[in-house]
C-alpha cells in the first residue's frame, strides 16, 4: 500500500511539473560569452543588443510582407526592407524611399517618386517596378491586409510609381508606412525565410522557436546604423523574467504584474502606448439573422445604459490596480493620434450614471441589481482566456458597474468563438493602430448593414468616414474623421451612441540593461512586440 | 486482540478519509460564491489570517477557490466513477457470458480505448463534446472504464468455471439469474474497491486537463486552472498560489487511495487476518 501511495504522489508531482516546464525555453548560450556581453557597455563600443520578445512576435511566415510582417494585425517597421513613407513620432507622415506624393484631385490616383540611390542588399538597385510589383503582389497575395481599395501599381519610370485606386482613399500614406518593398528579381516561394530588402537589417540567422538574429545592412542609404547586430529571442514572459534575472538580456518584455519587482543591473522602462483595452456593447436588441444567428443584446442596447456605463466606470482606479499604475485612461480607439477627438473624453461620475439609468426606467430589484419591462441589468462579459490582464480588467469592470447596479458575469473564451459571441455579448478587446481605418473597421457598417465586430449603425458616422476616405489630402481627413466621432451632434461618443466602451492604454513595459540608452518611442500601437525596435539603429550603450 | 484492533484501525482510517472527503466537498460549496469575487483591495497577500491560502493577483480568497475546485473535482469524480463502474459491469459481464463474438469485440474495444494515450483521449473527447464543463465530464467519464471492465470480465470467466455457477446452469436457471444471483454479490468487493480507486485518477486528469486549458476558463476555480495560473507568478515569488492548492490536491489523491485500500482489506476475505 505504501508503494501505491507513494507512486500516485509521485505521478502528481511528476504530472504538475512536467506540465509546468513547457514552453520556457532557455537561450542557448556558448561558454565564455558572459564577458562579452558585458565588454564594451561602460565605453560607449558595444554595438549589439538582445532583445526578448513574446512568443506570439516571431513571424510564423517569415519576413514577408504579404503574410504580415510588419503589416498584419500587429504593425511595426519592417526593419529589413524599406517603406515608402514613415509614420514619424506624433504619427504624422515622413519619407522613407518617397522623395514626393501626391493624390489627384479626385483621389483616384496616388503618384509617388522614389530616391534613386538604393540598392537591396544584393547589389541590385530599387526601383519602381519593385515598388509596383511589391503592391500588386501583397493585392493578390495578403492574407493579412485589407488592399481592396488599391486597382493596380505601375511603374511609370524608374522612379515614379503610379497607385490606381478603386476608391479614394486619403489614408493610403499610412498603407504606405508599413508594406515592406520586396524585390522582383528575388521573390518567390521562401522568401519569407530568406529575405532580401533595402532596410536598415539583413536577416543573418533564423532559429525558428528560439531566435533571429539581425545585421546591419552596411549600404544602407540612410542615417548610420549604431547598433550593428541585433538578436531576439522569443519567450513566455516569466521566462524573460528568468533570462533577465540571470542577466542573459539586455532588453525583456514585461508585464504589469512583474513591475514590483526589482532585478540589479536592470531598470524598468515605461512606453505610453495607443494599445487600449475596451469592450463592446451591441447597440441592436437580442435578435437573429436569417441564418440563424445569434446578435445583439437587450440590456446594452439601450443608449442610456452605454452612457451610464461609459460613466460609471473609474479609469483611474483600473490603471492602479489592475495595471499597478502603468497605463494611461482611454476614451477612444485612437487616444493622442492627429484623428482623435478630445470630446471623447469622459469624467467618471457614478452618480451621475446611477441617475442616468433612474430616469432611463432601470430600477434597482431586491437584490441590487436593475431592472426594466422584465429585463435584468445584467451581460455576460467575455475575455480572450488567455490573457490575465484582460481577465483583470473585466473583473474589475464588473465590480464597479454592480456599484450602479449592473450585474456582470465574466467568462473566458477562445478566440475561435469569440468573433461570433461578440456579435451579442461584450467582449474585452485590445486595439490601437498608426492608422485611422481602425475607426472605419470598428464604427463603418458593412454589407449587412452593421458593422463588423459589434452590432451597430449610424449613417451620420458611416458618411463622416466616407467623406474622410475620400478628401484630397490627410489634414482635411483627420478633421472628418473627428467629426465622425463627434460633430457637435452625433457620433461615438458619451453624448452619442457610445456603441463601444473604453479603459486603458496599457503602457509596454521593458525590463532594460543600465547603459543601454533605447531611441524616443512613437507611441507604441496594439501588440507588444516589434514596435520596441522600430528604431534599433539608433539605440546606442 | 490485535486482530480485531487492526480491522477496526483500518475502518477508523476507512472512516476518516471519507469523512475528509465529505468536508472537502461540502466545504467547496459552501464557498463557492466567495471563490467568484475578486476584491482589489487585498490583492497578492500572503497567507495569514483572514486569508489562510493567501490572495492572487485579483484578490481572490486562494483557500475559497482551492476548496471549491477540489469539491467540484471530487464530485467530478463521483460521477466519472459512476458512470464508468456501470459501464465497466455491463460490458464486463457482458463480454463474459454473451460468447465469444460478443467478447472478442468488447474486449477489442477496451484495447483500442486502452491503447490510446489516456490525456490525448481526454482531449479528444471534451474537445468533440463542446469544451467547458460539459466537455469535461463526458471526457473524464467516457475514458476510465476500461481497466475496471478488463477486472470483471476476468473475475467473471474465473466463476464461470467455477462448480456452483456450472450447477446452477445444470438445473437450468437462466444466465441473468445466475448473473443477477451468483455472480454479482461475489463481484461486488472487487468492484467496490475498483469503483474507490477510479477517484484518484479521474481527480488527476480532470486537473491536468484543466491545466492545459482543455476545460474550463480561467475565472472558473478548478485545480488545475489554478495551478496553471500560478506558474505564471511563481518567477515573482508569489509561491502560495501554487503550493497549497498543489499540496491540498495531492492530500484529496491520496485519501481517495487510502480510503480505497482500506475498503479492500475489509471487504477482502483474503485479508481478514492481516
Amino acid at each position: 500500500m505504501k508503494k501505491r501511495l507513494l507512486t500516485i504522489c509521485c505521478a502528481a508531482v511528476l504530472g504538475v511539473s512536467l506540465l509546468a516546464g513547457c514552453g520556457s525555453p532557455e537561450p542557448e548560450r556558448k561558454e565564455g560569452e558572459e564577458g562579452a556581453w558585458e565588454a564594451g557597455i561602460s565605453d560607449g563600443t558595444k554595438d549589439s543588443v538582445i532583445v526578448v520578445m513574446g512568443p506570439t512576435s516571431e513571424p510564423e511566415a517569415g519576413f514577408d510582407p504579404a503574410y504580415g510582417w510588419g503589416a498584419g494585425e500587429h504593425v511595426h517597421e519592417p526593419l529589413i526592407q524599406s517603406t515608402l513613407t514613415v509614420t514619424k513620432a506624433d504619427l504624422s507622415i515622413g519619407y522613407d524611399l518617397a522623395t514626393d506624393m501626391k493624390a489627384s484631385e479626385d483621389g483616384m490616383t496616388w503618384t509617388v517618386t522614389i530616391r534613386e540611390d538604393v540598392k537591396f542588399t544584393d547589389g541590385e538597385p530599387l526601383t519602381a517596378e519593385d515598388v509596383a510589383f511589391t503592391y500588386n503582389t501583397v493585392k493578390e497575395t495578403s492574407s493579412v491586409n485589407d488592399f481592396t481599395m488599391l486597382q493596380e501599381a505601375v511603374a511609370v519610370d524608374g522612379t515614379t510609381v503610379e497607385f490606381r485606386m478603386n476608391q479614394p482613399y486619403s489614408i493610403w500614406p499610412y498603407t504606405m508606412a508599413v508594406v515592406g518593398i520586396v524585390p522582383e528579381h528575388a521573390y518567390g516561394p521562401g522568401y519569407g525565410e530568406h529575405p532580401v530588402g533595402s532596410g536598415r537589417y539583413m536577416l543573418k540567422q533564423w532559429d525558428k522557436g528560439q531566435q533571429i538574429i539581425l545585421e546591419a545592412n552596411p549600404d544602407y542609404y540612410g542615417d548610420e546604423i549604431h547598433m550593428k547586430r541585433v538578436t531576439v529571442v522569443f519567450m513566455e514572459e516569466d521566462a524573460a523574467f528568468a533570462t533577465v534575472r540571470a542577466g542573459q538580456a539586455d532588453l525583456a518584455y514585461t508585464a504589469a504584474s512583474y513591475a514590483d519587482q526589482s532585478v540589479d543591473g536592470y531598470e524598468l522602462l515605461s512606453f505610453e502606448t495607443v494599445d487600449n483595452r475596451g469592450f463592446n456593447l451591441p447597440a441592436v436588441p437580442a435578435g437573429k439573422r436569417a441564418d440563424g444567428f445569434e446578435i445583439g443584446n437587450d440590456f446594452t442596447s439601450d443608449v442610456q445604459v452605454r452612457r451610464a456605463v461609459n460613466m460609471g466606470l473609474d479609469r483611474q482606479e483600473m490603471i492602479e490596480n489592475v495595471l499597478n499604475g502603468y497605463g494611461t485612461p482611454a476614451y477612444s480607439v485612437c487616444d493622442k493620434m492627429p484623428w482623435y477627438n478630445e470630446e471623447a473624453e469622459v469624467a467618471y461620475d457614478p452618480e451621475k450614471a446611477a441617475e442616468i439609468l433612474d430616469e432611463a426606467g432601470w430600477k434597482e430589484g431586491k437584490d441590487g441589481i436593475r431592472e426594466k419591462d422584465g429585463v435584468r441589468a445584467a451581460f455576460t462579459l467575455l475575455y480572450p482566456a488567455s490573457d490575465s490582464v484582460r481577465q483583470a480588467l473585466a473583473a474589475d469592470t464588473g465590480n464597479q458597474l454592480k456599484e450602479i447596479g449592473i450585474e456582470v458575469t465574466i467568462e473566458g473564451v477562445g478566440w475561435d468563438t469569440a468573433y461570433d459571441r461578440a456579435q451579442a455579448e461584450p467582449l474585452m478587446w485590445g486595439w490601437g493602430a498608426h492608422s485611422p481605418m481602425e475607426l472605419y473597421n470598428i464604427y463603418h457598417t458593412l454589407e449587412e448593414g452593421t458593422a463588423g465586430y459589434s452590432p451597430y449603425a449610424n449613417e451620420s458616422v458611416d458618411t463622416y468616414m466616407d467623406e474622410a476616405l475620400a478628401a484630397s489630402d490627410l489634414e482635411t481627413s483627420y478633421e472628418l474623421w473627428k467629426k465622425a466621432q463627434w460633430d457637435g451632434s452625433s457620433g461615438i461618443i458619451q453624448e452619442g451612441d457610445i456603441p463601444w466602451i473604453w479603459l486603458v492604454n496599457i503602457d509596454h513595459l521593458y525590463w532594460s540593461r543600465e547603459g543601454l540608452k533605447v531611441a524616443k518611442q512613437k507611441l507604441h500601437p496594439h501588440g507588444h512586440g516589434w514596435s520596441i525596435v522600430n528604431n534599433v539603429d539608433q539605440w546606442s550603450w | 486482540m490485535k486482530k480485531s484492533n487492526g480491522r477496526i484501525r483500518t475502518a477508523l482510517f476507512f472512516g476518516a478519509a471519507v469523512f475528509l472527503l465529505f468536508g472537502i466537498t461540502a466545504g467547496g460549496l459552501l464557498l463557492s460564491e466567495e471563490a467568484m469575487v475578486t476584491d482589489f483591495s487585498r490583492k497578492e497577500l500572503a497567507p495569514g489570517f483572514p486569508y489562510l491560502f493567501g490572495t492572487d493577483w485579483l484578490g481572490r480568497d486562494m483557500l475559497a477557490r482551492t476548496l471549491t475546485g477540489l469539491s467540484m473535482s471530487i464530485r467530478l469524480g463521483l460521477l466519472a466513477a459512476g458512470i464508468s463502474s456501470l459501464i465497466a459491469l455491463g460490458l464486463g459481464i457482458a463480454s463474459a457470458t454473451m460468447g465469444r463474438a460478443v467478447d472478442s469485440v468488447i474486449t477489442w474495444i477496451i484495447d483500442l480505448v486502452m491503447g490510446i494515450p489516456h490525456i490525448l483521449l481526454l482531449i479528444l473527447i471534451s474537445y468533440a463534446a463542446g469544451k467547458g464543463l460539459k466537455g469535461v465530464i463526458i471526457g473524464v467519464s467516457l475514458t476510465h472504464w476500461t481497466s475496471l471492465a478488463r477486472l470483471i470480465r476476468g473475475e467473471v470467466l474465473q466463476l464461470k468455471e467455477a462448480s456452483y455457477i456450472k450447477v446452477a446452469k445444470k438445473l437450468g436457471m437462466r444466465p441473468l439469474d445466475i448473473a443477477r444471483k451468483h455472480m454479482l454479490p461475489h463481484l461486488f468487493p472487487q468492484f467496490l474497491v475498483g469503483l474507490v480507486l477510479l477517484f484518484p485518477h479521474a481527480i488527476l486528469h480532470e486537473a491536468s486537463i484543466t491545466f492545459l486549458g482543455f476545460g474550463l476558463s480561467p475565472e472558473q476555480p478548478a485545480v488545475g486552472v489554478i495551478l496553471s495560473e500560478s506558474m505564471k507568478y511563481l518567477a515573482t515569488g508569489k509561491w502560495w498560489l501554487a503550493v497549497f492548492p498543489g499540496l491540498l490536491l495531492v492530500l484529496t489523491v491520496m485519501l481517495f487511495d487510502m480510503a480505497g485500500e482500506s475498503l479492500r482489506k475489509l471487504l477482502d476475505p483474503g485479508s481478514v487476518h492481516d
